[in-house]
């Protein structure tokens, strides 16, 4: 490590550097974060496709490549499509409650009235919460014995006998989606929130000049303008909803007679209980393809909606 | 573990002359201390390194219990009961996380690398292990003589294709849970048969001695199948037939039991329709509070129920084997932990040892008392001290000694899930014959 040694060789990629385009540059300082970003979230997926195509098994040790056999199986499977329904119908049922009522909640907020700000902050306390407390929490206010729930109910009349809400299949999923509800709605409300705030004044003050009531304001002028966000928002939540475990997990297990049964729930079941790599790799990607074809949907929306804006 | 010898002579040299040399001794020194310090995790550090030359290494895996010791305290009692064995302890997660305790099992077990040596598993992994062919025989090792000393049903869980492939260690079963103070109302005799327990408990409901009459675990779970096993048993029916390779759910003897599962709740009604939702805490609950007659759950609520700080019941409680149907015998599910070696350990004579010294009558007798772990030695039900300090556990003999396992299969896991949803949706639908039908026809292929 002379001097000398070193003089020439740092004038060489100074000379390097202008010689090359900028990308050139930008694609090598970008380099560690593309490797990090592979080895972590690419190479998992390119893994857990190439395991659903064999029939790879901790138990019986075979990990032999066996094409598309997962999936012929998983086609035939009463289980999964049992659980894909449930899937998709508890991701329906809560986008849409969570939309709806986020929207009125945003709407609310968006008044000016006194204690706004505590109200907001308030308003973000189920988010917040860890699931698996949330999950804990509803067991308890929907137990059958003890719930207040069933409490309230009974002293109010609208039931003459307990409600037994997760011990039976009619109840236990829309339980579920309650509980869900509750927790994501505030999520929704402040994406709606943020999306309602870009909606210029000027606009909403020049309809109501021209006699435009409340109602109509909404109907006419925010809710076109907030469709965007109301996409964007949804797909979130789809995307999330589709993925729900803890809530399931922890409050019925899948239960009763697999009426909450959903793919996260049976996929960490063949995965880690019957350590089915390859079936349950198998499934995961199942799940993997329905969340893109979801995303699709969206996506088809929103630019249906740019194209009509341009 | 040479670098670590190197490295005392490099350690005195003066601070204030640093070289490279020291600073790479330095650096390889402090490597060395992490490799040990990850290895030697559990023993103490410097006196296992300095005697580990002598002795054969080995290593023990276990889900963690607690009681007034560890099991860590255990396998330390064990180091220093000889000087020949050096055991380092490696603590998986609790039993409540049953299923990380597998997955961390069957990881290191698949590796083939001898690690661990000995290890503990439920009852229900034993036969998926030796199928695998992870678990040694332990046949020449401990001859029918030494066999006799261990309940049956303990033993025969253990075996499998013919060969004892782990050890009996100590033992949990479904029991029957009864209050005494109301039965002495309605007849004053424990029920040996459903039937009989039916009635009494519908007249202690129907009289406002308790709101329940039967509790038992009717969530889509594990436990599900163990209230299954037992009340199928108890109707000489079974899940599988002898030779492991076909279902019969769907025959008579298992059909009536379900259905009986199922009458609880929609037709005698001693059984509130929550069952369907209970796994074993929630249904212990509402007993220990003193608002039910009967209960089937495992032996963990007997200390609770003579607890005054978390029962209303206390001395009111009474434990019985489960009652049967006419022409069966009672049958009480088959829990608990047992021993096994890893097929490919290089230091099979030590972990043998170990394996012997842990299911010893000392050492079941230390794990009665410390852990309050009921034995799988029937003599020991018998000693004086176990009856004093834990008296619960003598009045459990009877029903320890008729339990029976769950299938025995290499499938169980598969097994298992299928029986989870396929009873369930009986106890829901009520329609019993359809659904074991289709249960019976999936078992089938997962076992064929």
């Amino acid at each position: 490590m002379t001097a000398a040694a070193t003089i020439p060789g740092a004038g060489r990629p100074r000379r390097l550097g202008r010689a090359l385009p900028g990308a050139f540059w930008a694609l090598i300082l970008l380099t560690p974060a593309f490797v990090s970003l592979a080895s972590v979230s690419f190479y998992p997926i390119v893994n857990g496709l190439y395991l659903s195509l064999t029939n790879t098994s901790l138990i019986t040790q075979d990990q032999d490549f066996i094409g598309f056999s997962n999936y012929v199986q998983l086609w035939g499977d009463p289980q999964f499509w049992n659980a894909w329904w449930h899937t998709m119908w508890f991701t329906a049922a809560s986008t849409v409650l969570e939309t709806v009522i986020g929207l009125g909640m945003a709407l609310i907020l968006c008044e000016a009235f006194k204690g706004r700000g505590l109200v907001r902050a308030a308003m973000l306390v189920p988010w917040a919460m860890p699931t698996v407390v949330t999950s804990k929490m509803f067991g308890w206010l929907f137990d059958g014995q003890n719930g207040i729930v069933n409490y309230i109910l009974l002293h109010a009349g609208l039931i003459d006998q307990n409600i037994n809400w997760y011990g039976s299949p009619d109840t236990a999923m829309i339980t579920i989606i309650i509980a869900d509800v509750w927790k994501t709605t505030p999520f929704m409300a402040l994406l709606l929130l943020t999306g309602l705030q870009t909606v210029p004044n000027s606009l909403i003050e020049a309809a109501r000049m021209d006699g435009a009531k409340g109602w109509i304001t909404f109907w006419h002028i925010r809710l076109p303008l907030l469709t965007p966000t109301l996409l964007i928002a949804g797909l979130f939540r789809a995307l999330d909803a589709f993925r729900v475990f803890d809530l399931v997990y922890v409050l019925t297990g899948g239960g009763p007679a697999d009426s909450t049964e959903t793919l996260s729930t049976l996929s960490y079941k063949v995965l880690f209980s019957t350590l089915q790599f390859g079936y349950g790799s198998a499934v995961s990607t199942a799940m993997f393809i329905t969340e893109g074809i979801i995303a699709l949907v969206f996506v088809v929306f929103l630019v249906r909606q740019i194209r009509r804006a341009q | 573990m040479t670098d670590m010898k190197k490295r005392p002579t490099a350690a005195p040299k003066p601070v204030g002359h640093v070289t490279i040399a020291d600073r790479r001794q330095f650096l390889i020194g402090s490597a060395g201390l992490l490799g040990a310090a990850a290895f030697g995790a559990g023993t103490s550090l410097g006196i296992g390194r300095a005697r580990a030359q002598s002795r054969a290494e080995i290593s023990f895996a276990s889900a963690a219990f607690f009681g007034k010791e560890t099991f860590g305290d255990l396998i330390k009692a064990f180091n220093e009961s000889q000087d020949r064995i050096l055991v380092k302890n490696i603590e998986l997660p609790p039993p409540s996380s049953s299923t990380e305790v597998y997955q961390g099992l069957v990881q290191q077990l698949a590796r083939r690398n001898g690690t661990p040596d000995v290890f503990s598993q439920d009852v229900i992994w034993i036969a998926g292990f030796a199928a695998a062919g992870w678990a040694l025989p332990l046949d020449e090792y401990f001859p029918a003589d030494k066999r006799s000393a261990y309940f049956t049903g303990t033993l025969n869980a253990c075996t499998y294709g013919g060969k004892l492939t782990a050890l009996p260690w100590f033992m949990d079963s479904g029991m029957f849970y009864y209050r005494k103070d109301v039965l002495e109302k309605h007849g004053g005799k424990v029920p040996e048969n459903w039937a009989d327990m039916a009635i009494i408990a519908a007249a202690a409901q129907k009289a406002g001695d308790v709101d329940f009459g039967y509790l038992w675990q009717g969530k889509q779970a594990e436990v599900l199948v163990c209230d299954a096993v037992e009340i199928i048993t108890s109707n000489n029916g079974a899940i599988l037939a002898p030779d492991g390779k076909s279902s019969l759910i769907n025959q008579k003897g298992a059909v009536e039991a379900i259905q009986f599962l199922h009458d609880t709740i929609a037709t005698t009604k001693i059984s509130p329709q929550d069952v369907l939702s209970w796994d074993e805490e929630p249904s212990r609950q509402p007993f220990t509070s003193g608002k039910a007659m009967f209960m089937r759950n495992w032996s963990y609520v007997y200390p609770i129920a003579q607890d005054a700080k978390a029962s209303q019941v206390v001395d009111k409680v009474g434990v019985a084997p489960l009652p049967s149907f006419p022409g069966g015998k009672s049958s009480a599910c088959l829990g608990g932990y047992q021993l096994g070696v890893n097929a490919n350990s290089k230091q099979r004579e030590a972990a043998i040892e170990l394996l012997t010294w842990l299911s010893s009558t000392e050492t079941q007798h230390r794990i009665a008392l410390n852990f309050g772990l009921a034995p799988t030695r029937p003599a020991l039900f018998q000693d004086e001290q176990i009856k004093k300090e834990q008296p619960f556990m003598a009045s459990l003999e009877k029903v320890f000694t008729g339990a029976t396992a769950r299938p025995i299969t290499p499938q169980y896991a598969k097994v298992t899930l299928a029986l989870q949803s396929g009873i369930s949706k009986a106890l829901v639908s009520g329609k019993v014959q359809a659904e074991m039908d289709t249960l019976a026809d999936q078992i089938n292929k997962i076992v064929a």
